[in-house]
């Protein structure tokens, strides 16, 4: 006996081979499908972070820098958190806000992209050195080596390091050890910084300069000596929140 | 359309779309090598960091067996100077994967660290001179410390199958001895110990114990910065102040960076299982627990590459503990043993 398919079902059957032709391959092979054009970026903008004493570059492990008090110090370690940047708008421009946070490490290159920014004209910028209080708290933050190893522990209220700043500083004539740690919700350091800059062109860069001997100066002069470890002191973390205000200068270039 | 025609273009639609596809010619032959392996998921808490596993080399449950049956045959140092030992010789599980005396004289006076957690490692060995990732440690092993003739694999019985599961390979090369080596090193997980059940809510510490989590993770006993959780470690180098004048293999990291402020610094151990791996130290110098609490209490000494954090408020370097806040903090370092990891049949011989 032989078998006929119907005229429709062989209709059917001949439409589904054409239709298992074009999507085999759909996945790999397929051309890509036309994309639609994208209006032109406003400003395509990186954040670069760098760090100096004074005038003298960042070099770990050699006992060359002197701050305002005195103390001839190095810089073994330095890793802290940026978060809350605010470029503030200026005329017509609205303020254009990045929560970030930002994990800096000394050693890093430390440079981040920043999407895109509206163009337009900005009075300044406003950055804070640590956590806001919705980050700061154990294990808000993705669990990778780096922030896992800036937990502040549990014991001690929970959340992360702003900021572990460690060195070396000659004291009754040979290198001793400081640790400037800051942490906890009421040390969030908020900076000010009223600079006006213009927004143009495709792309830009920010760039933040930490200069580390301003931990250490204004508003208030910071002993080593008389204070080489502060985590554990909340009246040595608040001057150390209020001297790193003053720490960061930035620059913009288009 | 005649029904004939119709059925000649159905099949032709058939037979043009499975090859639409098909990139490699080889594939339609039956490769007598090829494998179906089967992924391994590494079981540990969501607070743990993302495990570092190259894309070369996933976890696999043949490729980890495998890896499992070299670490524990002597047939990897067969070929060298070290024959009869396997990595089991010195690594017993009853010890977290370390062992009280390595009596091994090519290790010499350098005390033996624990198979434990190394998926979360990028610095090996006490002073980071092998690394960063765990092929690259087992290329050292295989090949430098056992000196293994691959040969010995390739005539082996059993060895060819085995490989031929984990790889999908007729091939028995050194980099696929070493690959199979580096998933088994992840395999070793411990996350199971009192410490970690209690981060979860599953039980509670002793009053004793508390008191030891407690200076632990405070600036009283300060070892949270460099112990850091949740593996106990931060994986870096520090100068804790054993000695103030570095000679021999006590120079550590100094000998892989030249950077004197390396100088006497070593690998953060983690403190994962500590209670089962003593002795302790890069030189194995502390017996017990007890010494080492008591080391940190008051025994360290100066030097110019002192790690920072050792120095104490006040400039000192003395934490100056009482006996009994020594009993608590080895009380709490205790509640670290995971008796899983050093009990489970999955991670024993298969011998």
């Amino acid at each position: 006996m032989t078998m006929h398919l119907p005229e429709s079902s062989l209709a059917i059957v001949l439409g589904l081979s054409a239709l298992t032709m074009l999507n085999a391959c759909s996945k790999e092979d397929a051309d890509p499908p036309a994309t639609q054009p994208t209006p032109p970026a406003p400003v395509a903008t990186t954040l670069a972070v760098t760090h100096n004493i004074d005038a003298l570059p960042l070099t770990y492990d050699t006992i060359r820098y002197f701050n305002e008090v005195g103390n001839h110090y190095s810089v073994t370690r330095l890793e802290y958190y940026l978060s809350g940047l605010v470029l503030k708008g200026a005329d017509a421009t609205a303020d254009h806000a990045l929560a970030g946070p930002w994990y800096i490490n000394g050693t890093w290159p430390n440079t981040f992209s920043l999407g895109t920014v509206p163009a337009g004209v900005y009075s300044g910028i406003e950055i804070d050195l640590g956590l806001p209080p919705a980050l700061n708290q154990t294990n808000a933050l993705p669990n990778t080596m780096e922030n896992v190893n800036m937990a502040w522990p549990i014991p001690m209220g929970g959340g992360y390091h702003f900021m572990k700043f460690e060195g070396h500083f000659m004291h009754q004539g040979q290198p001793t050890g400081f640790a400037m740690h800051l942490g906890k919700n009421q040390n969030l350091v908020h900076c000010v910084i009223n600079q006006a800059f213009v927004v143009t062109d495709d792309q830009g860069s920010l760039t933040l300069q930490f200069n580390l001997n301003e931990v250490f100066s204004n508003p208030y002069m910071y002993d080593l000596a008389a204070g080489n470890q502060s985590m554990g002191s909340d009246s040595l973390m608040a001057v150390l929140r209020d001297n790193c205000t003053t720490a960061f200068l930035f620059e913009y270039q288009p | 359309m005649s029904r004939q025609a119709a059925a000649i273009l159905l099949v032709a639609g058939f037979v043009a779309a499975l090859l639409a596809c098909r990139k490699d010619p080889s594939l339609t032959q039956e490769d007598p090598c090829a494998s179906a392996r089967t992924p391994l998921h590494l079981d540990y808490h969501a607070f743990f960091p993302d495990p570092v596993i190259p894309a070369d080399n996933p976890l696999t449950v043949e490729g980890v067996e495998l890896g499992r049956r070299l670490y524990y045959d002597p047939i990897l140092s067969s070929s060298g100077p070290l024959a009869g030992r396997s990595c089991s010789s010195c690594h017993f599980q009853e010890h977290a994967f370390t062992v009280p005396d390595p009596g091994v004289p090519a290790i010499g006076n350098t005390n033996v660290l624990s198979h434990c957690n190394l998926a979360w490692a990028s610095h090996f060995l006490w002073d980071g001179s092998a690394g960063p990732t765990l092929e690259d440690v087992m290329r050292y092993e295989v090949e430098d410390f056992f000196q293994l003739d691959v040969n010995v694999l390739r005539e082996h019985p059993e060895y060819p199958e085995l490989f031929r599961k984990a790889f999908g390979t007729c091939e028995i090369t050194l980099p696929l001895v070493e690959k199979a080596m580096a998933q088994w090193f992840r395999r070793l997980t411990s996350a199971n110990s009192k410490f970690d059940r209690f981060l979860k809510n599953e039980e509670a510490l002793s009053p004793e114990e508390w008191r030891g989590f407690q200076l632990f993770f405070t600036e009283a006993g300060d070892c949270f910065h460099c112990h850091s959780m949740p593996l106990m470690t931060d994986d870096g180098f520090h100068n804790i102040g054993l000695d103030s004048i570095f000679v021999g293999k006590g120079v550590g990291r100094y000998a892989v960076t030249g950077n004197p402020m390396d100088m006497g610094a070593f690998k953060t151990p983690t403190l994962r299982n500590i209670a089962l791996t003593a002795p302790y130290m890069h030189d194995g110098r502390f017996q017990t627990l007890e010494e080492v609490v008591d080391f940190y209490s008051g025994g360290a000494k100066h030097s110019p590459s002192l790690d920072p954090i050792m120095t104490k408020p006040g400039t000192g370097i003395t934490i100056g503990m009482t006996p009994e806040q020594k009993a608590d903090l080895v009380a709490f370092l205790h509640t670290l043993t995971d008796d899983v990891f050093v009990t489970d049949t999955a991670l024993a011989s298969p011998f």
